[in-house]
Formats: C-alpha cells, sequence, structure tokens
C-alpha cells in the first residue's frame, strides 16, 4: 500500500503534469495562427472554439502539479518505481525507429527478420531454438497474412534498385 | 423484432462470421490468459485486419476478443493468483485458496458457470433494454447528446478521482487529438504544424494501438510480469461434475449478471466495480459468508459473472446514445464509424439486421468461450508459461506492420510509435490512460454537440437549461461531481473524530 502510494506521489508525476501543463499553454497561446480561422462563421461556430476550452481544461488539470513542483512537501522524492532508468526500451525504440526505415530500404521481410533478432538478443531470448525459429515464422506469418492474403502494398525496396541497375 | 433476429441469426451462422468469432475468441482467451496484455491489446492488434472484412464480420471479431479477454482472465487468477485482467483480481480471493486445497476444478467451474451465465444474460438485457433506451434517445437534440456526452465524461474522470488532476489533463489531451487536422464542420486546418500528413488527422487506430499495443509491450518487455510457476491441474478439459455442483448457485449467477450489466452500462466505471460489487453482494447475501474469502466457489462464480455481463452492458450506451461505456467499446466504435455507420437511436431502426447479428454474435462467442475453455483448459491454462518478453517484441511488430496496413501509410506507424512513448510513460506511472482514449473518441462528438447546441441557443448555453432532458443529465453530473467529494469529506470528519476520541 505505501508503495503504491509512493510511486502516485513521486515528483515524476508533477513533472510529467507541469509539461503538459506548459504544452497547453504554449498550444493555448498560439491556437490563433494554428487554427484556421478565416471561414465566415461566428465565433461558437467555428473551428477555435473547443481547442480553447480543452487548454483550459489542461492548464486546470496541471495546476496542483505545477504547484506541487514549485513548492514539493517535506517528504517529497524523485523516486518512481524504484525499476530504474528505461536504457533497455530506448534501445527497442531506436530499433523500431529503424525498423520502420527498414521497410522502405530492405523490405518487410529482411527487416523484420533482423529486427526479431537483435531484440530477441536484446530482451534475453537468445536459446538458439528462440531466436532461429521465431523470426523466421513470424516474418513468414507476416509475410503471408499482409502481402499474399490482405495483399497489402509495400514500398518497393531501395536496395532493389542497386541490383536493377 | 422478431424477423430481425432471424435475419441476424442467419447472418451470425454464416461462414466468414462464425470463424471470425472463433477467431477473436482464441485469441481473447490467449490473451486473457496472458497476464500483462489484456482484451485491449487483442483487440488494437486485430484492428488493422478487421478492416479487410464486412462491418458485421469485423465485429464479431473484435467483440470475441472484448469477451473471450474475460473469460480467459479467471484462469491464471485462480491457479497462479494473477489476475489475467485486473476485475479478475477478486476472482482470485476465493479460487487461489481453493487451489490451494487442490480444488482448482470446483474453482475453474465455478468462474466458468459465471462467465457464461454473465456473458448470455448481459446479453439478453441488451437486447430487450436498447430497443427501451433507442426508443427514448430517439427525442434527444443536440443539448441533450451535449449533457449525455459531459456527463459520459465526468463519470470517466470520476472514476478516478483519485489521480483528478491527471485524469483531466489526459481527458484533455485526447480532447486535443481529436481536433487534429482539416475540421470536418468548416474544414479549416488545425494544428498541422505545417506538415502534410497531419491535415488527415490522428487515427483512433494508430493512437489505441500505439498506447496499448507498443505502451504496453514495452512495459512487458521491461517488467516481464508474467509467472512461470506450476499449473496444478488434475484433469486436462474440465471436469463436468464440479460443473453441475455449482449449479446450487443459480441466484448469486443472475444477481452477479444484473449488477455486471448495469455497472457497464455507466461509462467509466469498469470491470473492477462490476466484479466487486456482484463478489459483494454475493456475500452479503450468501448463508456461507464466513467462507468468502477462504474459498468458496460462490465468490468465483459472482465475480466472474459480474465481469463478464460488462461487455454487453457497455454495448447499451453505445449502441443507443453512440456514448462508448469504457476504452474497449470506445475502439469498437472507431470500427462502426470508419465503416460510416454511426451508433445513437438510429442505429437500431436503420441496421436491425447488423444489430440482431451482433446480438446473436455475442450469444455465440460466449458459448464458443465456455466450450472452448472446458475442452482446452489445460492447454489454455499452458499459454501463461510463454515467456512475456518474446510475446512483446513480436506484439511490437506486427503492431506496426498491422497500422502501415491500414492506410499503407508510414506516418501512421510514426504516430504510433509516439504514441506507444506517451503510452509506456503513462502506464508506468499508473495515469488513467482510458481517459485519454476517451477523450480521443468523444471529442469530435463533443465538439459537433457542443457547435449544435451554441448554434440552437445562438451563441449561448443556456439552452441545455431550458430543455427537461438535459436538465435532469446536467443535474445529475453535478451530483456525480459533488456527492463523492461530500461522501469522503465526511469519512475524514468521521476518521478524525475517531481518532481524536482514541
Amino acid at each position: 500500500m505505501s508503495e503504491k502510494k509512493e510511486l502516485s506521489s513521486s515528483r515524476v508525476h508533477d513533472l510529467l503534469g507541469s509539461m503538459f501543463g506548459v504544452f497547453a499553454v504554449a498550444m493555448l497561446v498560439t491556437s490563433p495562427w494554428q487554427v484556421d480561422t478565416s471561414g465566415p462563421d461566428p465565433f461558437y461556430k467555428g473551428p477555435l472554439i473547443f481547442p480553447l476550452i480543452i487548454f483550459s481544461i489542461i492548464i486546470a488539470g496541471s495546476i496542483p502539479s505545477m504547484w506541487r513542483l514549485v513548492r514539493p512537501s517535506l517528504n517529497a522524492s524523485w523516486y518512481l518505481d524504484g525499476l530504474g532508468r528505461p536504457y533497455k526500451n530506448i534501445v527497442i525504440l531506436g530499433l523500431l525507429v529503424v525498423y520502420l526505415a527498414g521497410l522502405m530500404v530492405v523490405g518487410l521481410e529482411i527487416s523484420t527478420w533482423a529486427f526479431l533478432v537483435i531484440a530477441l538478443k536484446l530482451v534475453k531470448q537468445d536459446s538458439v531454438l528462440k531466436i532461429t525459429l521465431v523470426p523466421i515464422l513470424v516474418t513468414l506469418i507476416l509475410f503471408l497474412l499482409f502481402k499474399v492474403f490482405l495483399d497489402v502494398w509495400f514500398p518497393e525496396p531501395l536496395i532493389m534498385g542497386f541490383f536493377q541497375e | 423484432m422478431f424477423e430481425n433476429l432471424v435475419a441476424g441469426f442467419w447472418a451470425a451462422t454464416s461462414l466468414a462470421n462464425l470463424v471470425a468469432l472463433f477467431s477473436g475468441t482464441f485469441v481473447g482467451i490467449v490473451v486473457g490468459i496472458l497476464p500483462g496484455l489484456g482484451p485491449m491489446v487483442g483487440m488494437v492488434v486485430l484492428l488493422p485486419f478487421s478492416f479487410a472484412f464486412a462491418p458485421d464480420v469485423a465485429l464479431s471479431l473484435l467483440l470475441g476478443v472484448f469477451c473471450g479477454g474475460y473469460y480467459g482472465g479467471g484462469i491464471p487468477a485462480i491457479l497462479l493468483r494473477t489476475p489475467g485482467v485486473p476485475s479478475s483480481l477478486v476472482t482470485s480471493f476465493d479460487g487461489y485458496p481453493m487451489t490451494q486445497r487442490g480444488e482448482a476444478q470446483t474453482a475453474l467451474s465455478a468462474a466458468l458457470l459465471g462467465s457464461f451465465g454473465g456473458g448470455i444474460i448481459s446479453v439478453l438485457i441488451l437486447i430487450f433494454l436498447a430497443p427501451v433506451l433507442a426508443h427514448v434517445a430517439a427525442s434527444f437534440g443536440p443539448p441533450e447528446y451535449f449533457s449525455v456526452a459531459v456527463f459520459g465524461v465526468v463519470l470517466v474522470v470520476m472514476a478516478f478521482r483519485g489521480q483528478l488532476g491527471r485524469g483531466i489533463m489526459l481527458l484533455g489531451i485526447g480532447f486535443w487529438f481529436s481536433t487534429v487536422g482539416i475540421d470536418g464542420t468548416t474544414l479549416s486546418q488545425r494544428f498541422c504544424f505545417g506538415m502534410l500528413s497531419m491535415q488527415n488527422g490522428l487515427d483512433l487506430v494508430p493512437i489505441c494501438l500505439g498506447l496499448f499495443g507498443i505502451g504496453q509491450t514495452l512495459i512487458l518487455a521491461e517488467q516481464e510480469i508474467m509467472k512461470t510457476r506450476d499449473i496444478q491441474l488434475s484433469h486436462s478439459s474440465l471436469d463436468f461434475s464440479q460443473l453441475w455442483k455449482v449449479l446450487k448457485y443459480w441466484k448469486t449467477l443472475i444477481r452477479s449478471s444484473v449488477i455486471g450489466t448495469f455497472v457497464g452500462l455507466l461509462p467509466g466505471t469498469g470491470s473492477i466495480l462490476a466484479s466487486f460489487l456482484s463478489y459483494d453482494a454475493a456475500k452479503r447475501l450468501s448463508p456461507e459468508k464466513a467462507l468468502f474469502g477462504k474459498g468458496t466457489p460462490e465468490g468465483c462464480l459472482a465475480s466472474e459473472a459480474g465481469n463478464n455481463a460488462v461487455p454487453a452492458g457497455a454495448m447499451i450506451p453505445l449502441l443507443t446514445l453512440g456514448i462508448p461505456g469504457d476504452a474497449l467499446s470506445a475502439v469498437l466504435l472507431g470500427v462502426f464509424t470508419i465503416n460510416g455507420i454511426y451508433p445513437g437511436p438510429l442505429l437500431l431502426v436503420k441496421e436491425p439486421v447488423l444489430i440482431s447479428t451482433l446480438y446473436i454474435s455475442m450469444l455465440f462467442i460466449n458459448v464458443a468461450a465456455f466450450v472452448m475453455l472446458i475442452v482446452w483448459l489445460r492447454p489454455f491454462a499452458m499459454i501463461v508459461k510463454v515467456p512475456g518478453r518474446l510475446l512483446a517484441v513480436v506484439i511490437m511488430v506486427i503492431s506496426l506492420v498491422g497500422i502501415y496496413a491500414v492506410n499503407t501509410r508510414l506516418f501512421d506507424a510514426g504516430v504510433a510509435l509516439a504514441m506507444g512513448v506517451l503510452g509506456y510513460a503513462l502506464l508506468r506511472m499508473g495515469w488513467p490512460i482510458v481517459n485519454l482514449i476517451m477523450g480521443v473518441v468523444l471529442g469530435e462528438i463533443m465538439e459537433n454537440r457542443l457547435r449544435e447546441t451554441l448554434s440552437l441557443g445562438d451563441g449561448s448555453l443556456w439552452i441545455v437549461l431550458h430543455r427537461p432532458i438535459s436538465l435532469f443529465l446536467i443535474v445529475l453530473t453535478g451530483l456525480t461531481i459533488l456527492v463523492p467529494f461530500i461522501l469522503d469529506a465526511r469519512k475524514v470528519k468521521k476518521k478524525k473524530h475517531t481518532d481524536t476520541n482514541l
């Protein structure tokens, strides 16, 4: 119970809440330029009224976080959940970005296979059986499902250009 | 109505529909059994595939996951005291002590019978209640719809009133996501930041897939939530003799199903509350009160009947008002609207066969889940042993390719990745992410109804107070905000008083 309370009262929450609040303030101020209000509608029928209400709601919700961030209580701390910084997940996210780029460069099959091999190694699911079978099976399933069964268009891999030349 | 039900029956028994509902139910049970995943992840991963099918088939597929997930969640709760879905936590109160005593088969029989009864009874309530509510809602104008939407939003926010500020912020952010792109009414650009691809707006699918599909799997890759202890089961299928034994709790079954349906009907309340309320009512009214918490099949049955009644209950406001009761039905709303079908009171008049197909499919899904779990109990239970991290990596790839496949736009996959980062942060910090999804789904509805209401009132919102139904809803909304705070303040005062006396 106390661990749960600790998790809920960490200053990291206040930081995130304040970031949302500051973002909403910035959006509220810049909204008239971000929304095309050149139409003939009166303000209450126009495209700006709802965003203004929304950003006001976000700011209202973030006020307690901002207050706590500026004036923390005596027992406030930055401790969140003891799981440390998410380095592994940052690497996985990076791999996912590379994977998306890989779809264009080397195509669905090679990109999927390579991502799975590296990601499985990263999350320590690297027994010979898993690292050999899983990437091949998943790549095959994705190929059959999306390219054969659903007939989804994927970009021609850029690497193919080298071979065609 | 009977003719429509017959037509719905034939549509529901078409091969495509049967394959979809069986596959959906199978996937639902699997993701329900796997702690850390749950029906939401299953639904969002299957969402891109559903676009290849007719609306009734797509809905059967996703409803299968929705309902199947709740069936599966009870199994690890009973066998390992690790709930597959959060609401199955209540099932573990009695289920796990029974497993420890070697009565896992009895506990599983009670849970399965509860799930089946809850599912069937709630669908029957849906079939009879939806037309009544739709009839009432047919007289609704924009002010009434706006008031209903406000009421729904307030219920969702108040459901997490321990995190009120965070809930409000996430709801607002969800609303904002819904405004990005070209405004449908005025065709004005909003928040496109000069990017052409932003003009199409942020689809619900990449947002849901990112927040739940990628966000949840990042948590799974990091924390390995699943336990892989020994599974204690005497038979590979369910023991029928135990199933007959628990039939004596039929009154609890009906009561819990009704409670679950009506809790599911209220936006934001969710299946955990349904489980708790059903369990609590069963405990208070049972002649075997003392056994609750120590291992009684009645507790397992009540909890599972309560949470399995939620999907059909959540369909009532979705079908009659177009307001989703929770994040899962919000995804279903997305499927409706993407197929050009707009839920609301006229849906039951315009699409009677589709609705009947939906009802019959939901009945079939419950039968399918019940039979699958009876026959393949041990194989399903063994799924818990699949390493979570391996699954996480595979789901990430399927999610990203699936999201690309919907519109063949890499931009959507990028949005899903960005949402995955946000989802990971929010899930790890325990913020009420449901509010964000509700904001995205309800944003467009709220904005359109607000503008229509303002137009009716010549720029004034007072019109909502001049119409009896909207006035009633606004008063109800006010009470929903005030009453919990008054009750909390009373509790604090009472506690202080007791402490002073001590």
